[in-house]
């Protein structure tokens, strides 16, 4: 027997759509300074030295690294305050 | 600019001290003045590296976070701009200097198309040496934090 679609599978749909979380994803440049990254990193999101270096080496070898995950609105600040100290950065959401 | 002392020193009140010359001054203030023009005109050859997208995947980039951005670019590098001449900078305002310093260094760096290593190695003598400027600024005020 084919099941049709109902109300509740759309809804749950849109729900799992709206559940997964956005990436905020820093890329690697050739000009920028290691120290300066780790600095951002530290005062935006409040890492640890270690976790701020980590993340760091990560865009360093493999040319970007996802640095936060979680809410779009929280994705889209943390992205623009990265923008604004000239990291280049953007969202995507999870697959 | 370019001796071997620490061109930026965090005191014990806090406080970094500025420890350029004149000419490390005139490099600064070039770089700031560059940030607060591109804001303003999106004819500036660095606006684009301002105006990066923040969700590439959607055309219709979001309008109130573009907004966020540009205000606070403005606002750090006309903070910056105001404390050019001051010997002692606060938190604030050393950080302001930070953030404008690497906006700078990477709307050189788009305008340009210095977008890898191979081509910030065969740029121009004189690029190369304010890209190298704005990296050792950017290198010792780091450490400050």
């Amino acid at each position: 027997m084919r099941r049709t679609t109902t109300d509740t599978d759309v809804l749950t749909e849109e729900a799992v759509e709206t559940q997964r979380p956005w990436n905020v994803v820093v890329w690697n440049d050739p000009v920028t300074p290691m120290s300066v990254v780790v600095v951002i990193f530290k005062k935006i999101f409040g890492y640890s030295n270690n976790k701020a270096t980590q993340l760091m080496m990560t865009v360093h070898h493999e040319g970007r690294a996802i640095v936060w995950s979680g809410l779009r609105e929280r994705a889209e600040t943390y992205c623009v305050k990265l923008q604004v100290s000239g990291l280049q950065s953007t969202i995507e959401q999870e697959q | 600019m370019v001796g071997r002392h620490r061109l930026f020193v965090r005191r014990r009140d806090g406080r970094v001290e500025v420890r350029l010359n004149d000419m490390g001054r005139s490099v600064v203030r070039e770089a700031f003045g560059h940030v607060v023009a591109a804001e303003r005109d999106s004819e500036h050859e660095w606006h684009p590296g301002l105006n990066p997208p923040i969700d590439p995947g959607n055309d219709q980039d979001d309008p109130l976070a573009t907004l966020s951005r540009q205000n606070d670019i403005s606002t750090n590098a006309e903070l910056a701009v105001m404390t050019l001449n001051e010997e002692f900078l606060n938190d604030a305002e050393a950080w302001a200097w930070l953030s404008t310093l690497q906006v700078a260094l990477r709307s050189t760096a788009i305008a340009n198309g210095l977008l890898s290593d191979e081509k910030l190695a065969s740029c121009d003598e004189e690029l190369l040496h304010f890209v190298n400027t704005l990296q050792r600024l950017l290198f010792e005020l780091a450490e400050c934090f």
